[in-house]
């Protein structure tokens, strides 16, 4: 548990850096002090994991997908996890000192502690996915960090997206790496695939997943020729760059390298890898350094270098190459870091980090320069610093490896070339003279004396290079042998006195100062510029921009092309699979095998007819009338599979459709129907036959799928049977239908009725509702409320916000007639003058009988809901019929009264509110078991209270009441909307 | 019969994107229309067998006769209301941008487009 607070830590921290505002050296304190707390605990742990072994930590996530939160603390990752904290403290109480402006402070320093709290995660990950996550979290944190001065800084967007990019891409393969690692391991727990190096070291996807993973390790360690995006990274403010580029991200491949050596390690084929591509990063790293002008440049590319150099220290066979890149990893971290710090300090107080430009900072800067000189010879490699036991781990690892001679030529020529820039970094900036720059005025003015303490961030780390080098074998044994797994003997000066790895080491330190020496003649040397991944990457880049220009051509932005072609994509697909299973199957059959066979076939008929009609109406009032006759006719087919429940459903929705769309008609203006009549049926007999072509393809495919879905059912019908024989012992359902609706399948019945709701309410908000914002706006100010409750009490009429719509106005063109079929006959002829700017709203029909007929078909209407509704279960019928049955009821409210009135007189009705608790019945009916310890939407039937007339009161019975609730609701809602006088202004 | 029906699906869904394709926004919709119900008709046709009897057992569990499918009829039932549902949204969105752009013709209105 301790460890899972270790890695939660940081990004608590984050959060609560983020409500404190406080000065940003104080942010620098707390979050520097969090991260020492954090390493002193990691401390503790050190003799527990040499003692006890590893420490372990999990909670199952997604068990089916063996993904678990688990954290395993073994020696690796403690040593990772104290390298990370450690520089990480003294980092932020650097950044602290950074900035200036607390704002930017606070927001560099919650994303360095999140930063810090991913990188835990990604050393103390037990589990391959779990890793995979922290390092996507911290490539993506690097990226919100590279392009912090973004907003001013376009080089810091494009290196950003750039690191975001290659980073991102490494980790896909990673992915995939990690995903055949874990399939051919059979787990995802670290504990378990490395105990399983020999299965892995001869499975067959072994090369595959070895290459996979060292493309996700060689982007994250900027291995040439993916090395490009860390210089360009440099846009990152210096502490981000010090921690993230230096010391820690960079690291993670290298750490995962390490944590998989003992697995995929000492095969020919890793070794070959690894070390080609870190010896070439090497030279390449170091060689590059040396001609840049930008300190950071310079620093990033020898981190590459370095890197580099890790990395082919982890591929040599044997164990030496891992002691090595562990004391590389501590010893380059130590001195870089601080390099880092300097430098970033340098540009604070000058404003330039060019070499050209700077020179003689001893005398203002002494602090930061005894600090560079310090990092510098650790970096040179010069007794007695830990930099100096680094290389000689470095070198002694070549030379004890056979065949690696032309590995030694590289590595000593790298070294001189680190030597040379050792010298350089500490002697051009704050040795020699000033240098008189065009800007120099400015450059003085730009001059201000640091913050005292922040020199003492730096100043630690460097004196750790120097406590580590000559402490050697005290300090740094007990830090490496839990995490090599094996002895380790480190010593400063060698027992056997001079080796060939000392002697080279001082020729590298000659030969460099030597080339420092004459640094003015070949600095200005033009050298040709090779092609550079950075080039490739920007045609890559500027590649898929212009396949983007092409893509974007086709464009055309007429829906029904796009629309065509979906639906040719769609088809396509489903034909496949029916052409498949039809050249199997059995010659189909058309034999009908009894009466109720030939109806359904004549209804078939008729609905095709029907349908074919409405396309071919021209009136829209007709092609509505020809979609009913459709409809019903379904419904009748439905009526003889047998299910009477769908077929009573559909009978009511066909109604209440039939009527939506008559009164969406009257919605819209005559003159532009008309006029798209007309221009649909001039269209050009090519237009009709292009779309007929269009629809004959569609339907073919759909037919030819259909026929093999229906050809290629399973045969035992387990789950239908299963459902009948369970309907009644499990959902006390004699309505078999009734029992997957509420029961079986009763979460999808939960999602649709909220689904409807939803869309009810949608279309009421688009037709009738535009103050819906502007009156919640208005309810939740005081004064409101308060004259609303003072109007309750006083019993005061509130004036409606809503525009009111006289009906005298209409009154005139009232149509007097009520059943539905008449008022189709005559809005047939279109008869209601329509004022030009407005629809003409439903007039209100003042014929004494309908009015009557309306106000009596109500309550019965009710009172058949209620009954479907009480015997859903055991009756055709049921909460959606119920809900549908009084919709429609309160629908010829709407058609008769019109909408003013209607609202007027059901004051009872509430739509919105209905639909509220409809879905509140049904969510808390199915969520009340839970409290029980029962399981979401558990059937339950209370025996105790028998109710007359053979109705059982039990949990379907409340859904059922709760899906009525809705449906009524939203079919109200509805016919509210469309019923509603709302004028839309248009443009 | 069940290949009829398969091929009057397939029909009914022929027509629908006929319908779906013209440039008349309201005769779009009821394309819409016709596709659910072509649907409905597929859903009902994979149905896992040929019923005689509703769907119902009895109290002792038992059906009267061979029954119909009863998993079909539950989804049917959802997928009439739903698409009643989204039918009524989709009318809704006609009637505005009718009365807001003052056409029903799909390629008139074309202000979404860059």
């Amino acid at each position: 548990v301790i460890i899972a607070a270790i890695v939660a830590t940081p990004f608590l921290a984050a959060l609560l850096l983020l409500s404190l505002r406080v000065r940003s050296a104080v942010q620098g304190w707390i979050s520097a002090g969090i991260i020492g707390v954090l390493f002193g605990v990691l401390l503790a742990h050190l003799s527990i994991v040499q003692e006890t072994g590893p420490v372990q930590f999990s909670i199952p996530w997604m068990p089916q997908i063996g993904l678990s939160f688990s954290l395993l603390l073994d020696g690796l990752a403690l040593l990772f996890g104290l390298l990370i904290t450690g520089i990480g403290a003294a980092i932020h109480y650097y950044a602290g000192y950074y900035f200036e402006n607390e704002k930017e402070s606070r927001r560099f320093l919650s994303l360095l502690l999140a930063f810090t709290g991913s990188m835990l995660l990604l050393v103390i990950a037990g589990n391959i996915l779990t890793l995979f996550i922290a390092w996507e979290l911290t490539s993506i944190i690097s990226f919100l960090l590279i392009s912090f001065k973004g907003k001013k800084d376009a080089k810091a967007r494009a290196g950003a997206s750039q690191a975001l990019v290659i980073t991102g891409g490494g980790g896909l393969a990673l992915l995939l790496g990690l995903l055949l690692l874990g399939t051919a391991a059979g787990s995802m727990e670290w504990s378990d695939i490395l105990s399983s190096g020999d299965v892995l070291r001869t499975h067959a996807w072994y090369p595959a997943l070895l290459a996979l993973i060292a493309i996700g390790c060689f982007t994250k360690s900027a291995q040439v020729p993916l090395h490009f995006w860390l210089p360009d990274a440099m846009s990152a403010p210096t502490p981000a760059s010090g921690f993230l580029h230096s010391a820690t991200m960079v690291k993670a491949g290298i750490y995962l390298l390490l944590r998989l050596s003992p697995v995929l390690g000492g095969d020919a084929l890793w070794t070959a890898v690894l070390t080609t591509f870190g010896l070439i990063t090497l030279i390449v790293g170091a060689a590059l350094a040396l001609r840049q002008d930008d300190l950071k440049g310079a620093l990033a590319y020898s981190t590459i270098s370095q890197l580099g150099a890790l990395v082919a220290l982890i591929g040599l066979p044997g164990e030496i190459g891992i002691k090595a890149a562990l004391v590389g990893v501590l010893a380059h971290a130590l001195y870089k870091a601080p390099l880092f710090l300097v430098v970033g300090a340098v540009d604070h107080a000058t404003g330039t980090r060019l070499l050209s430009k700077l020179g003689g900072l001893r005398q203002s800067m002494p602090g930061f320069a005894a600090v560079a000189g310090i990092s510098a010879l650790s970096m040179a490699g010069v007794i007695p610093l830990f930099g100096f036991v680094s290389k000689e781990l470095l070198l002694k690892a070549i030379i004890d490896t056979p065949g690696f001679s032309v590995a030694l030529i590289i590595v000593v020529i790298s070294a001189i070339f680190s030597v040379c820039m050792a010298t350089i970094l500490f002697w051009d900036v704050f040795m020699g003279s000033r240098r008189a720059t065009p800007d120099d005025h400015h450059d003085n003015q730009r001059e201000h004396p640091l913050p005292h303490p922040m020199v003492y961030a730096p100043m630690g780390l460097a004196a750790a290079s120097v406590i580590f080098g000559v402490g050697v074998s005290p300090l740094v044994t007990p830090l490496l042998e839990p995490a090599a797994r094996s002895k380790v003997s480190l010593y400063l000066i060698a027992p056997y006195g001079i080796d060939l790895a000392l002697v080279l080491s001082t020729v590298a330190i000659i030969v460099g100062a030597a080339l420092f020496a004459f640094r003015r003649q070949w600095r200005s040397l033009q050298i040709p510029t090779l092609f550079t991944g950075a080039q490739g990457y920007r045609l890559a880049v500027r590649g898929v921009e212009r396949v983007g220009d092409v893509l974007l051509r086709s464009q055309g932005g007429k829906i029904r092309y796009y629309l065509s072609g979906i639906l040719i994509g769609v088809v396509a697909l489903m034909s496949t699979a029916g052409v498949g299973t039809l050249l199997n199957s059995a010659a189909p059959s058309f034999a009908l095998r009894n009466a109720a066979e030939l109806l359904k076939a004549v209804l078939l008929v008729l609905s095709i007819t029907a349908t074919f009609a409405s396309i071919t109406f021209k009136q829209h009032l007709l092609a509505a009338l020809a979609l009913g006759v459709a409809g019903y006719s379904i419904g009748g087919i439905f009526l003889l599979e047998p299910a009477p429940d769908v077929a009573l459903v559909q009978f009511l929705v066909e109604t209440l459709a039939t009527v939506l769309i008559i009164m969406i008609l009257t919605k819209t203006s005559t003159a532009e129907r008309e006029k798209v009549i007309g221009v649909v049926w001039d269209q050009t007999r090519l237009g009709i036959w292009r779309d007929a072509a269009i629809a004959i393809l569609v339907g073919t495919g759909v037919a030819l799928f259909a026929t093999a879905a229906v050809n290629s059912r399973p045969t035992p019908q387990a789950v239908a049977n299963w459902h009948l024989q369970n309907a009644l012992p499990q959902a006390g359902a004699n309505d078999v239908v009734a029992a997957i609706i509420t029961d079986f399948r009763g979460t999808d019945t939960l999602i649709e009725i909220t689904v409807f709701g939803m869309a009810a309410l949608g279309v009421l908000t688009l037709l009738a509702k535009p103050e819906i914002g502007e009156r919640a706006r208005r309810v939740f100010q005081t004064p409101y409320l308060l004259r609303r409750i003072r109007a309750r009490v006083l019993r005061l009429e509130l004036p409606e916000p809503m525009s009111e719509y006289s009906p005298e106005q209409y009154a005139g063109v009232a149509v007097p007639s009520a059943s539905r079929e008449d008022s189709e006959a005559l809005m047939l002829h279109d008869p209601l003058p329509a004022p030009p700017e407005m629809p003409a709203p439903t007039p209100s029909l003042l014929d004494a009988l309908t009015r009557v007929m309306a106000v009596l078909t109500l309550p019965f209407a009710l009172l058949i809901a209620l009954s479907h509704l009480l015997y859903a279960g055991s009756a055709p019928g049921d909460g959606f019929t119920a809900g549908v049955i009084a919709g429609l009821g309160v629908a010829l409210w709407y058609i008769i009264y019109g909408y003013t009135e209607a609202k007027k007189r059901l004051t009872w009705l509430h739509p919105v509110r209905f639909i509220g608790l409809g879905l509140f019945i049904a969510f808390t009916n199915a969520v009340l078991p839970l409290l029980f310890g029962r399981e979401f939407l558990a059937f339950t039937l209370v025996q105790e209270i028998t109710l007359p007339a053979d109705i059982k009161l039990a949990s379907p019975l409340i859904f059922e009441i709760g899906i009525f609730f809705a449906v009524f609701g939203g079919a109200s809602a509805i016919m509210e909307a469309i019923t509603h006088p709302k004028e839309v202004e248009s443009m | 019969m069940n290949t009829l029906f398969a091929i009057g699906t397939g029909v009914m869904f022929g027509l629908g994107v006929f319908q779906l394709l013209r440039r008349d926004l309201i005769k779009s919709a009821m394309g819409f229309y016709i596709l659910f119900t072509a649907i409905n008709l597929l859903f009902l046709a994979v149905g896992a067998f040929n019923g005689e009897a509703p769907p119902y057992v009895n109290d002792q569990n038992v059906t009267a006769a061979q029954s119909a499918d009863p998993l079909v009829q539950a989804l049917l039932l959802t997928a009439i209301v739903i698409s009643f549902g989204s039918y009524a949204l989709l009318l809704s969105f006609i009637a505005i941008a009718s009365r807001r752009f003052h056409t029903v013709d799909t390629d008139e209105l074309d202000y979404l487009k860059g």
